[in-house]
């Protein structure tokens, strides 16, 4: 058990800041500092794209011309769309103290955060996919990683959203895809305007009460001011910002909103398709088969709700075209996308 | 150790497991020989418990051909449910070889994780040393691998 947990409130920063302030205190954790939770909140809007994930994911021309910056993180996840309406919290501990099984550390570490929900008034559960969510809806975007002997859990709390700025920012197929994420973001995405103050003050009870001990207010030690300089150069730099190399990239262009809601994009030969996807159902499909002959909305319909194993044999009763769309849709694979 | 290509797998509560390599117990990576070739070559992977308890394998990002490796320390990254973490390597040495299939499709190690889902080949520093700290005889591994999936049960990591 440690002795004490370490509570910085990093408050309003920049967002290369909200960024690498959290990563230096991963260091700082691994080289010996107590068990911190941390805030920050960015004071201009941002990008943000897990370690893992492809850059062509983000609409780079949008973000340049609307001033976006966009950093890459060491924790997993997709690209999400950050700004001063998301208080951003991190909870970090030495790897020796959080399980090895990455689905029971998430759960463990997301727990305390639920509690702190719940104490702001906000009807939050860690679903069976290990979201928090209220209802159906997403309310907290996390993500987690090991940093050299450190383990982080990254979460927040949305006291608004900007469901279009939030779609607009990911590199799409089109229009309809855009359009079908869109809706998704905001049935699947929800703000919890609660007030930041209770739920900080919740956040550090809740991870005190599961660690065993004391919360108590800190701030970054001498050598973590100095790795978050060099983290600023680090996160700043196009190398970085590039990637670890050659991830698994699935041929068509998918997009999670939450878990077991997503959208996709794909073709093959002169066949299209855009789908969205809610709980291995697709709720919806867009078709461009040339031989249809009029006849993709049709099998549009005889899509609507059918689980994604079915959807070979539903196309199968449209001849070549539905073979070429079935081909499409095969190239889609909504359990790897993190 | 035997031909990893001639792979014999039981089943061990409900879990494949092969018998004809060494484990690393926290890690849940094993260690084979490769072929009938060079004895100081080795083929490093995750087991089946290690493939369950990390979730769906999102991405696997694998070091370069030429890397050092030294036990104990990460080798690659592995992405699962939103968690990227370290693969921590079982052996020292350096990397002659890396699965670009299951870095292309982590889905090939969730699927086949004792044969095509393997993650890289190792010549072995200290052949003679490397052994230590892996658990190698039969009857150590099924107990190793039964304790632990009793343990994740109990947990609720794995289901019943």
């Amino acid at each position: 058990m440690p002795d004490v947990l370490r509570v910085i409130d990093f408050g309003r920063v920049t967002p290369l800041r909200s960024q690498t302030c959290w990563h230096a205190v991963a260091y700082g954790v691994s080289a010996g500092a107590p068990p911190t939770l941390s805030f920050a909140r960015p004071s201009d809007p941002y990008v943000c794209l897990g370690y893992h994930r492809d850059l062509s994911e983000v609409d780079l021309g949008y973000c340049a011309a609307r001033g976006l910056p966009v950093y890459r993180r060491m924790v997993g996840g997709g690209p999400v769309y950050c700004d001063e309406g998301q208080l951003f919290f991190q909870i970090c501990l030495p790897a020796a103290l959080v399980p090895a099984s990455r689905v029971e550390a998430l759960r463990v570490l997301l727990r305390p955060a639920v509690e702190a929900f719940r104490a702001a008034g906000v009807r939050a559960e860690l679903d069976a996919d290990g979201e928090i969510v209220c209802g159906e809806a997403k309310i907290c975007g996390h993500g987690a990683g090991q940093i050299e002997d450190a383990v982080v859990v990254c979460g927040n709390l949305i006291e608004s959203f900007d469901h279009t700025r939030a779609t607009r920012v990911l590199a799409l197929d089109g229009d309809e895809q855009r359009s079908q994420t869109l809706d998704l973001m905001r049935r699947y995405v929800m703000a919890t305007p609660a007030d930041a103050g209770t739920f900080k003050s919740a956040m550090a009870a809740a991870y005190a009460r599961a660690l065993g001990c004391a919360a108590q207010p800190g701030r970054l030690t001498r050598s973590e001011r100095t790795t978050m300089a060099g983290l600023d150069a680090r996160f700043s730099s196009q190398r970085w910002l590039a990637g670890p190399g050659t991830p698994a990239r699935p041929a068509a262009r998918q997009v999670k909103v939450r878990a077991g809601v997503w959208t996709f994009a794909a073709s093959h030969g002169r066949s299209a398709v855009v789908a969205s996807v809610v709980g291995g159902r697709v709720e919806r499909a867009h078709l461009r088969a040339p031989g249809l002959n009029g006849r993709a909305a049709a099998a549009a319909r005889a899509l609507s709700g059918r689980a994604l194993p079915e959807v070979a044999g539903v196309l199968a009763g449209f001849g070549a075209p539905g073979a070429e769309l079935a081909a499409a849709f095969a190239t889609a694979d909504g359990r790897r996308i993190a | 150790m035997t031909d990893t290509d001639k792979t014999a797998l039981v089943q061990v509560a409900g879990f494949p497991l092969a018998l004809d390599r060494m484990y690393e117990g926290r890690t849940h990576m094993w260690v084979a020989r490769v072929g009938t070739g060079d004895p100081s070559i080795a083929r490093i992977g995750l087991d089946s418990v290690g493939v369950e308890t990390n979730g769906t394998l999102a991405q696997l990002s694998l070091p370069e051909v030429g890397e050092q490796l030294t036990v104990g320390r990460p080798f690659g990254q592995l992405e699962a449910a939103k968690f990227v973490g370290p693969l921590v390597s079982p052996v020292s040495g350096t990397v002659v070889a890396r699965n670009e299939a299951a870095a292309a499709d982590p889905g090939l190690t969730e699927r086949d994780p004792y044969g095509d889902g393997w993650l890289i080949e190792v010549a072995l520093t200290d052949f003679g040393a490397w052994l230590d700290g892996l658990t190698g005889e039969p009857d150590e591994i099924v107990a190793w691998f039964e304790a632990e999936i009793s343990d994740y049960r109990m947990k609720g990591v794995i289901a019943q």
